[in-house]
Order: C-alpha cells, then sequence, then structure tokens
C-alpha cells in the first residue's frame, strides 16, 4: 500500500494533479475581477465588452497548468500512446518537482493578477480610454506565470524515460 | 517617424464675417483653438474686450440635440432591422447635405416630436403599470376579504385591518381581544412567511380598548380606505386598466418601429445640430471686442497654405510662428501608412512628448513579429488576417479601430509566417486527423524546426531578438542625447553598455566559435566594466559621490538581464499555443474513427480554435505591447504629450466629403 504511493508511476500522476491545481489561481482572480466587472457594467452596461477582456486576463495560469499536466500524462503515455510507460520513483519525483513552479506559481500569481485586474477594471470604469494600461497592470503579474511556465516545461523535456 | 511640425496661428477678424469665417475653419478641420478663459486680466482692458458668451445658444441646441438623441435611442429601441457590429458614417458632400437637410428638416422635426412623444407614453406607461402592480401585490394576501376597503365604518362599528408577525399565535391574539373587547369579531384572513393578516371589526367607542389589547402582539394597522370594491373585485379592476395600458404601449411601440424609416434624417440632423453647437460654443474660446475677434491655436504646417489662403480671402489680419523652444505643442502622428496601424499602440501608452521622438515606426517590426511568435500558428493566422480584412472591407472603420483591426491585420500575417516555420496548423490537427481516421502517418514538416522539439533553440532565438530589441532602444536614446547635444551621455550611458553586453555574450559563448571571440570579449567586458565604473557618477559631487554612482550604474546590469529575460515568453506563450491546440486536437480524437469520430472531431476543432485563438491573441497583444512599454519604452521613452485636437466636424452617422462632381 504505502509502496504504491511512493512508485514513480504515482509521482508522475502527482506531478499533473499538481500543475492542474494552478486553476485554483485562476479561478481565484478570474472570480475577483468579475466581481468588480459586474460592479462596473451595472453603472454603464456598455463597458461590458472591455471589462470582460480584463476579466479573461487571470485565467491564463489554468491553461498553463492544463498545458504542463497535458505534457506529463502525454510523456507517461496516458495520452495518445500505448498505456503508461514503467517509471523509476527518480523518474516520477523528477516529473513531479518539474510541475511545482507552475502549480505553485500558478496559484499565488492567479490570485494576485486577479486583484490587478478588478483595479483594472475598476480604472476602466472611470477612464475608459485607459484600459491598455489597466491590461498592462495585470499583465506584469503574469510575467511570473509565464516563467514558471517555461521552467516546467523546459525541467519536463529534458527528463529522459 | 514623425511627429508632425505645428504653427501657432493668431487671427484676428471682423465680427461681421466671423460666422461664415468659423463654417469654413470647421470645414478644414485643421486648427485647433485655445481657450481664451483668463486670458485677458488687465482691469483697463477688461470692460472693452469680452469673450463672447452665447452660452444661451449653445444650451438651447444642447438641449435640441438631447432630444433628438432620445428619439434616435427610442426609434433604436424598436427597430427590428439587424443592427450593425460597428457603425460606420456614411459619405455625403458637403451641398448634398445641406440640401437633403433642408428638404427634410420640418418633417424630421416633426417626427422627432412624434418619437419623443411616444417614448414618453411608454415610459409613463411603464411606470403606470409598475404601480398598479404594486397594488395588486398589496392585495394579494386580502383576497379574501367580502367587505369593500373603502367601507371601514358603520353608524356603530368600525373594522380594523392590520398585520402580525408570523410567530403570533392567533389563538392567544383572539383570546386576547375577546377579553379586552368582548363585541370583538377577529377574522385572520390570511397568513404567509413574514406576517400574518387580521381583520376585526368592533363598537366605535371600544376602538381604543382594541389597540390596547393588541399592543402585545406588535398589530401595525393597515389603511386601504383609498381603494374601492373587494379586494378582489379591486385586483380585478387594475388587472383591466393595466391591459389597456399595455395596448397603448404597444400602440406607442408600433409608432416607433413605423419612425425607422425615418431614422437616417433624424440623424442627419442629430449630426447637424452638433455641428452647430460645436460653432457657437468655439466662439466662446474666441476674445471679442464690438468690431473684431481673436484667437490664436495650433495647426499642422503643413496645413498652412490653406489656412493662410481662407484668411487671405477673408481679408483678415493673421500671424504664424514657429513655436518657441520650451512651448508646449500638441501632438499629431504622422507615419507611412503600413506604419500607420501600430500609432494605436503608441497611443494606448501616451503620446511623445516634445523632447521625444515618434517610436511607432521602430516599433512597428518588432511588434509584428513579437506578435507572430507567440501565436504562431498558421491557421490562426489566416484566420485572423481574414477576419480583420473582412471587418476593414464591410464596414470601413475609423480611426482607432480602424489602425486596430489593420494592426491585427499585419499581425495575423504574421502570425502564418511564424506557425509556418514552427510547423503549427491548428496545432498538429492534420496529423492527429490524419491517424484517427484514415490511421495514416502525416505531418505538416516545420519550414524551420518544431519548438516543442527543441525549446532552447527558441529560446536562445527569443533572448537574442530581445537583445536586438533593447539595443535599438538604447541606440535611440544614444541618438536622442547626441540631438540634444550631449555625445558624452551617449557614449558613457549607451556606448559603454553596448560594449559591456556585447563583451558578455562574446565572453561566454563566443568560444565556441573561436577562441580569439572569447579573450576579444574578456576585453570588452574588462573595458566596458571599468569604464562604467568611472563615468557613471560623473554628475555626482564629491569622491564618495562619484564611486557610488559608478557602483550604482554597474548594479544597473541586473536590470538588462531581468530586461532580457522577459522576451522569454516569446517561447513560453508560442507554446501555450501549440500545446493548447493538442489539448484540443486529442480530446477531439478520442472516439476514435467513423463518422463519431470526425464529428467529434470537427466539434472540437470548431470550439477549440475559437477558444484557443481568443484567448492566445489577447495573451500576444497584451504581451507584445507589455514588450514595448516596459522593456523598450524604458530604454528611451517618457511620453506625455497632448493630443492635437483640431476645430472640425465631430460627426457621428456621416462622413462629409468634398461634393462630387456631377
Amino acid at each position: 500500500m504505502v509502496e504504491s504511493l511512493f512508485s514513480g508511476e504515482f509521482l508522475a500522476l502527482l506531478g499533473a494533479a499538481t500543475a492542474a491545481l494552478a486553476g485554483i489561481g485562476s479561478a481565484l482572480g478570474v472570480g475577483v475581477a468579475g466581481e468588480a466587472a459586474a460592479g462596473v457594467v451595472s453603472e454603464d452596461p456598455n463597458k461590458f465588452g472591455q471589462v470582460l477582456l480584463m476579466q479573461a486576463l487571470p485565467g491564463t495560469q489554468g491553461i498553463y497548468g492544463l498545458l504542463i499536466a497535458f505534457i506529463v500524462l502525454v510523456k507517461v503515455g496516458l495520452l495518445g500512446g500505448d498505456g503508461m510507460v514503467d517509471l523509476t520513483v527518480a523518474q516520477g519525483a523528477s516529473i513531479f518537482a518539474a510541475a511545482l513552479p507552475i502549480g505553485l506559481v500558478g496559484i499565488f500569481s492567479g490570485y494576485a493578477q486577479g486583484k490587478a485586474a478588478a483595479s483594472g477594471i475598476m480604472l476602466i470604469g472611470k477612464k475608459p480610454s485607459e484600459m491598455a494600461k489597466g491590461m498592462l497592470f495585470a499583465a506584469m503579474v503574469e510575467t511570473y506565470a509565464v516563467l514558471a511556465l517555461l521552467i516546467s516545461f523546459l525541467m519536463l523535456n529534458s527528463i529522459q524515460l | 517617424m514623425a511627429v508632425v511640425e505645428m504653427r501657432k496661428l493668431t487671427v484676428i477678424g471682423l465680427n461681421s464675417s466671423r460666422n461664415p469665417f468659423i463654417h469654413e475653419l470647421m470645414h478644414l478641420g485643421v486648427v485647433e483653438i485655445n481657450s481664451q478663459e483668463g486670458v485677458v486680466s488687465d482691469e483697463d482692458w477688461m470692460p472693452d474686450i469680452f469673450r463672447t458668451s452665447n452660452s444661451a445658444d449653445v444650451s438651447r441646441l444642447e438641449a435640441d440635440i438631447i432630444r433628438v438623441s432620445t428619439a434616435l435611442e427610442a426609434i433604436g429601441k424598436y427597430d427590428t432591422a439587424k443592427k450593425p457590429l460597428l457603425i460606420t458614417r456614411k459619405e455625403m458632400g458637403r451641398n448634398e447635405f445641406t440640401a437633403l437637410l433642408n428638404a427634410t428638416q420640418t418633417e424630421t422635426e416633426m417626427n422627432v416630436d412624434k418619437a419623443v412623444f411616444a417614448y414618453k407614453n411608454i415610459t409613463d406607461g411603464q411606470n403606470e403599470i409598475n404601480r398598479l402592480r404594486s397594488s395588486i401585490a398589496g392585495l394579494q394576501p386580502w383576497l379574501k376579504l367580502d367587505i369593500p376597503l373603502e367601507m371601514n365604518e358603520t353608524e356603530f362599528a368600525c373594522v380594523v385591518y392590520g398585520t402580525t408577525g408570523a410567530k403570533t399565535d392567533s389563538g392567544q391574539l383572539m383570546a386576547a381581544v375577546l377579553e379586552g373587547v368582548p363585541s370583538a369579531i377577529v377574522q385572520e384572513v390570511s397568513a404567509d412567511k413574514q406576517q400574518k393578516y387580521f381583520s376585526i371589526i368592533c363598537l366605535k367607542e371600544e376602538k381604543d380598548a382594541l389597540y390596547e389589547a393588541l399592543r402585545p402582539f406588535n398589530f401595525s394597522a393597515v389603511s386601504m380606505a383609498d381603494q374601492k370594491g373587494t379586494p378582489a373585485e379591486a385586483t380585478h379592476h387594475y388587472e383591466k386598466e393595466i391591459e389597456a395600458i399595455e395596448a397603448k404601449i404597444d400602440e406607442n411601440a408600433k409608432v416607433l418601429a413605423a419612425l425607422s424609416t425615418a431614422r437616417k434624417n433624424i440623424e442627419f440632423l442629430y449630426d447637424s445640430l452638433v455641428m452647430r453647437r460645436d460653432r457657437a460654443r468655439i466662439v466662446g474660446d474666441m476674445l471679442s471686442t464690438d468690431a473684431v475677434f481673436y484667437f490664436d491655436g495650433w495647426m499642422p504646417a503643413k496645413a498652412q497654405p490653406e489656412i493662410e489662403a481662407l484668411l487671405k480671402e477673408y481679408e483678415f489680419f493673421y500671424d504664424i510662428q514657429i513655436p518657441e523652444e520650451e512651448e508646449e505643442v500638441p501632438v499629431l502622428l504622422h507615419n507611412s501608412s503600413v506604419a500607420t496601424p501600430f500609432e494605436a499602440v503608441t497611443n494606448m501608452y501616451s503620446l511623445p512628448s516634445r523632447k521625444d521622438i515618434d517610436p511607432t515606426t521602430i516599433l512597428a517590426p518588432f511588434y509584428f513579429i513579437f506578435f507572430g511568435m507567440m501565436l504562431s500558428d498558421a491557421a490562426y493566422g489566416i484566420i485572423l488576417s481574414v477576419l480583420c480584412a473582412f471587418v476593414l472591407k464591410k464596414y470601413k472603420p475609423e480611426g482607432t479601430i480602424y489602425k486596430m483591426f489593420k494592426m491585427f491585420f499585419y499581425c495575423g500575417i504574421s502570425t502564418f509566417i511564424w506557425g509556418a516555420l514552427f510547423g503549427g496548423w491548428f496545432g498538429n490537427f492534420f496529423t492527429v486527423a490524419a491517424a484517427t481516421l484514415f490511421g495514416k502517418e502525416f505531418a505538416i514538416n516545420p519550414i524551420w524546426f518544431n519548438p516543442m522539439d527543441n525549446p532552447m533553440k527558441l529560446l536562445i532565438f527569443s533572448l537574442i531578438l530581445g537583445a536586438i530589441h533593447l539595443f535599438v532602444g538604447m541606440g535611440i536614446q544614444a541618438y536622442m542625447s547626441i540631438r540634444d547635444g550631449h555625445p558624452v551621455d551617449a557614449i558613457c550611458d549607451i556606448g559603454l553598455w553596448y560594449v559591456l553586453l556585447i563583451g558578455l555574450v562574446l565572453f561566454g559563448v563566443g568560444g565556441s566559435v573561436a577562441p580569439a571571440l572569447a579573450s576579444a570579449g574578456k576585453v570588452m567586458s574588462i573595458v566596458g566594466v571599468v569604464g562604467i565604473l568611472l563615468t557613471g557618477g560623473r554628475k555626482k559631487k564629491g569622491i564618495f559621490g562619484k564611486i557610488t554612482g559608478g557602483l550604482g550604474s554597474l548594479y544597473g546590469i541586473t536590470n538588462y538581464l531581468s530586461d532580457i529575460l522577459s522576451y522569454s515568453r516569446l517561447l513560453a506563450l508560442g507554446l501555450a499555443t501549440g500545446v493548447v491546440a493538442q489539448v484540443i486536437n486529442t480530446l477531439g480524437s478520442l472516439a476514435g474513427g467513423g463518422v463519431v469520430g470526425a464529428i467529434l472531431l470537427t466539434v472540437a476543432l470548431v470550439f477549440g480554435t475559437i477558444f484557443n485563438l481568443a484567448i492566445n491573441a489577447l495573451g500576444a497583444f497584451v504581451h507584445s505591447c507589455r514588450l514595448q512599454y516596459v522593456e523598450f519604452f524604458g530604454k528611451f521613452y517618457t511620453g506625455g504629450g497632448r493630443e492635437f485636437r483640431p476645430f472640425e466636424r465631430k460627426t457621428k452617422y456621416i462622413k462629409i466629403v468634398k461634393d462630387r462632381d456631377r
């Protein structure tokens, strides 16, 4: 029983699951931004399109997490392969480690970006012409999710099975 | 690549020909008129010079505009015709417009009145319906009552209606009332979640005793004496009324719907009113005496001949000057037709200040490349370009919207190129489709290489692109320093960094090409470091300041490092598009081959593509902007210029063009 918890296969899947947890950050972030967006739209329904774009910005972390999870699944042969390949504990643990950056950074950056996006939405409420700047403030946060995605990807890519 | 050169214009003209002159000025639409508020403060001049105040005219026109726009809004609500995605202004000659307006004005005014009246009827009717509905809701709990509401007393008896909380025990209440007022008849009419509803009949003289007995139960009396009949009758009556009002609303809605044919003319009237308002308002920005008026403002140097011709025709006094060094001049950008759409990127940040150069032309190729790399799917590129081309052709948008669509049209081309280079056509759709549906091996080979197989190669390529981008930005700063007469700044702040950064790269990787490069890199790095240490603090005072200045300057190398690493997003976002597309295709292939498999694959492709394209195009747009604004502009650009806003026709529905020859 305990051994199966520390098998390579299980650790690899745990990695995929961890990466997908980045969606927590996006869910929180999109939620916070959505609350602000509803507030602005209640004042001026014409701004719907603009604020919807802003609300979508913190959604990317979830997608990045999905990407890494997907790559892990393909790599271990669960998707598009002939069943799961046998993994050593070291291999499984490496895959788990590779998934950590996007999993963790995704959660926190998604939430933080959501708050920045919510403020950007308030900005649109007051000055619709300054939308690009509001987007930029949110995108500054996303940089770190992009970097985490990159590191996770490069790590996964270099793990030999 | 240019900020348009401006000229300062000062004009004094005769009041008698002011109005036709303002007409012509608006027609040309190339002069920005400065407000003269607070210009004349000299007591001696005050009585003779005044700012022409025609605020009465302005507010009258303003009221007219509101009336007409109400009419338009009302008609728009009941117009069943499909609304276009973008409003396109109709092109029309000047005389044609005037003639049309004169011919239709009386009728159009009538139509406006009709629309406003109908709309008012509708809103009034809706308010009335709301009021009746709330009355009906108020009567709902009393429906069982069979006493006419207006009859609240007879000669000796009176009736009291009221409510208590839902938790009140009815039996207790009745017992308490009967104990205090034996003559009373208590009836519980109904009860809901919040309240219980009672009607109580008693002798008039015992009314006070009744209230006394009810006090412990938080009984609150309800008065309904203003309504007629039993609650059921009253409700029925109200419902009839609502029906009548609804019929009336329908009638008025039909009037509005019928007016939709007159909508075009009302829109013309709206535009003409707006122009008249603007002309009246601009007079308020001028100074006048009894006989003459004065104004000053800005115009592009290129417009000088036509303005001079106009002023000569009217025989006005005028003066045209080149603005002084320190003066704040409004900014108008003019770029080649290919670079113009990218002005949207510059505009979103901030217009260049007097000291900046217009960055549009330089950022355009980089924006083009970056966007394409981040989206990097040939099929998506084609979709994006075709969509934008369609919108441009069909709706002929103007201004910023035009620039945006045109820019995305170009970006689509770039996306196509990069997608073809990297072998992305809906991700790996065709490979997956061939394998699941036909069981065949098939792949569209990338022209260059597939980043999924060799991400490090693309990462290095991205960083090199970033370095070029940054070097160009630094080069502009150096150019500006030299232009402003500070060549030393250009050498110390930019040149030495060039030497150091190039030296470091050679030192690091040049050795693998030729050993000599590495040693040259070493020398360059040392020269750069020493140079920066020595010159970094040259503007500081004291030996201590100079040393810390040099060190602080050298510490700036961390900025360059993080700037360059920031370009790794070119790889990351490009991969994101590719992998999401793969996820979609894999999901689509889950049902295997056959008809069901083909359908699933198609559905996944359509919806997945819409989703992926939307989310990643947004990402590519935002992050391309970021690389320009933070990394690139950070090197040389300050911004903060004020937009040039000429006095022109700000029409919404028509675009007045030169009269066509007939």
